[in-house]
Order: C-alpha cells, then sequence, then structure tokens
C-alpha cells in the first residue's frame, strides 16, 4: 500500500488538468512590445517554447507566436542568439 | 489605460512602431521625424496617442546598427490609404524598421517606456530580494554550523576527560606494581 502512494506521488500531474496560464487570466490579445510577459515562453537562444512545455492552449500559442515574431522584425528580440 | 475605439465606422486605429537609428544627428532626426508626420498628414491620418521609447539596444544588428530609437505611434485613419502609408514609409531614409498593426477591439493603451522603466526596477528590486534571502539563509546556516561545533566540541572534552581519568588510575597501578616486584626478594634482581 505504501510502495503504491508512493508511486502515485512521484507522478507528474494529469496534463489534462493544467491550465493555460493565459486563460486563467482571460488575456485576448498579447502585445509584442510587452517583452516581460512574452520572456518566460521563450528559451535561452530565444526559441518560441513548444506548446507541451509551454502548457499554453493553441489559441494563445499562436497569439505568442505572433506576437515574438513581431517584437524579432523590430529588433526587441533575438531570432537567435 | 485608455481603451482604443475608433470615432466613425470607416476609420480604423492603427498602431505603427517605427525603428531610426540612435547615432542620427538632430538636423537628419529633426527631418526624419518630419517626414513621417508629413506621410501620416497625406494620408489624413488623426493622431492619438504617441509613445517614444527612446534609445534602446537592439537584440541584433540591424544595417550595421546595434542601437535605436523606438517610437510606437497610434493614428486612426481610413483602411484605404494604409498601402500608399507603407509605401511612403518604406522611401523613408534613416528608417530601419516599421511595423504596422491593427490594435483588437478593446485594446488598451499602454505606455512601455514607461512600462518597460518599472520592469527594470522591478527586477532589480527582485533581484535584491533574492540577495537578501539567500544572505539570511547563509547566515543561519553558519549559526546552525557554529551551535553544532560547539556542542561537537564539548562532546570531545568530555570524552576526553573521561578518557584521561582511568589511565591515571593505571598508572599509579602499574607504579604499585613494580614497587611490589622490585620489593619482592624471591625474584632475585
Amino acid at each position: 500500500m505504501d510502495h503504491r502512494k508512493q508511486q502515485q506521488q512521484q507522478q507528474r500531474s494529469d496534463p489534462r488538468l493544467k491550465k493555460c496560464p493565459f486563460c486563467l487570466k482571460e488575456t485576448k490579445y498579447l502585445d509584442y512590445k510587452d517583452y516581460p510577459t512574452m520572456k518566460p515562453f521563450m528559451d535561452y537562444f530565444g526559441n518560441i517554447m513548444k506548446r507541451y512545455y509551454s502548457g499554453l492552449c493553441l489559441k494563445h500559442q499562436k497569439m505568442l507566436k505572433n506576437a515574438i515574431e513581431r517584437a524579432r522584425f523590430m529588433g526587441m528580440v533575438s531570432y537567435r542568439k | 489605460m485608455t481603451s482604443l475605439v475608433p470615432t466613425s465606422e470607416d476609420t480604423v486605429i492603427y498602431e505603427f512602431c517605427i525603428l531610426y537609428p540612435a547615432n542620427l544627428s538632430q538636423k537628419e532626426e529633426q527631418t526624419l521625424l518630419k517626414g513621417i508626420e508629413e506621410v501620416f498628414a497625406e494620408a489624413e491620418g488623426k493622431q492619438i496617442a504617441k509613445d517614444a521609447w527612446g534609445r534602446r539596444g537592439l537584440a541584433y544588428p540591424i544595417k550595421k546598427q546595434t542601437e535605436g530609437n523606438f517610437i510606437v505611434l497610434y493614428y486612426e485613419m481610413d483602411p484605404t490609404k494604409m498601402k500608399e502609408v507603407d509605401r511612403q514609409l518604406r522611401i523613408l531614409p534613416n528608417l530601419l524598421r516599421h511595423l504596422m498593426v491593427k490594435p483588437p477591439k478593446g485594446y488598451e493603451l499602454v505606455k512601455y517606456s514607461e512600462a518597460f522603466e518599472q520592469w527594470q526596477k522591478d527586477k532589480v528590486t527582485a533581484v535584491e530580494t533574492k540577495r537578501k534571502d539567500e544572505e539570511s539563509k547563509l547566515q543561519r546556516k553558519v549559526v546552525e554550523k557554529a551551535k553544532r561545533d560547539a556542542k561537537r566540541t564539548e562532546v570531545k572534552k568530555a570524552e576526553v576527560k573521561k578518557k584521561e581519568i582511568p589511565s591515571t588510575l593505571e598508572e599509579a597501578d602499574l607504579s604499585k606494581k613494580l614497587d611490589e616486584l622490585i620489593s619482592d626478594d624471591t625474584l632475585g634482581l
């Protein structure tokens, strides 16, 4: 019984229960000028995180992609570090 | 924070982000800004807001420039004139990049020149708080270690005392026995 309990604790939480952070805030638009909000979804090299890792819903992932690409074009964010 | 709503149905509010190099002379800069204004005047745009970010470092060099000035403009204008504005902005000299975006409905205007400063301040304070936390943690650790060391030394001292007492007794016994042996006449020493 104890062993089973331990196993349950080690397992990750159900990915279906994980909610998109922008959905929780009810974000309707991601601004390309707002670097602090985009930063956590980029890695060291300036790549956009995959949806699997970012945990965003499709709608917000697309918004994020749009915002980051605009920021890259304007030279606020690097394409590749 | 003011939400953008166009005054009439025929016009749309657009957001323009303009990037020009930071090392321009004042004359060049003024002519450039005038040129931009003229372009919008030709398109009969009505300025709603302006947000000059000032000098910023670029993430990658554009036309060998590593620093640039950003301006964010909000204009209300006829959508059919956007193409002409885009063409004119492309032609303008000394202009590195420009971006035209139609903000969504209910977009709230944020002055990012101020927001950025606030963000940097927050970052500094966050770093400071982190450092303070680490320092307090270290201090606690040091105090705990000192306590543990003190305890250990006390225990060691006690052990040493315990050990020393029997050894002296043994010595006394030994000397006694030796005396006995020496005084014993049966052994022919």
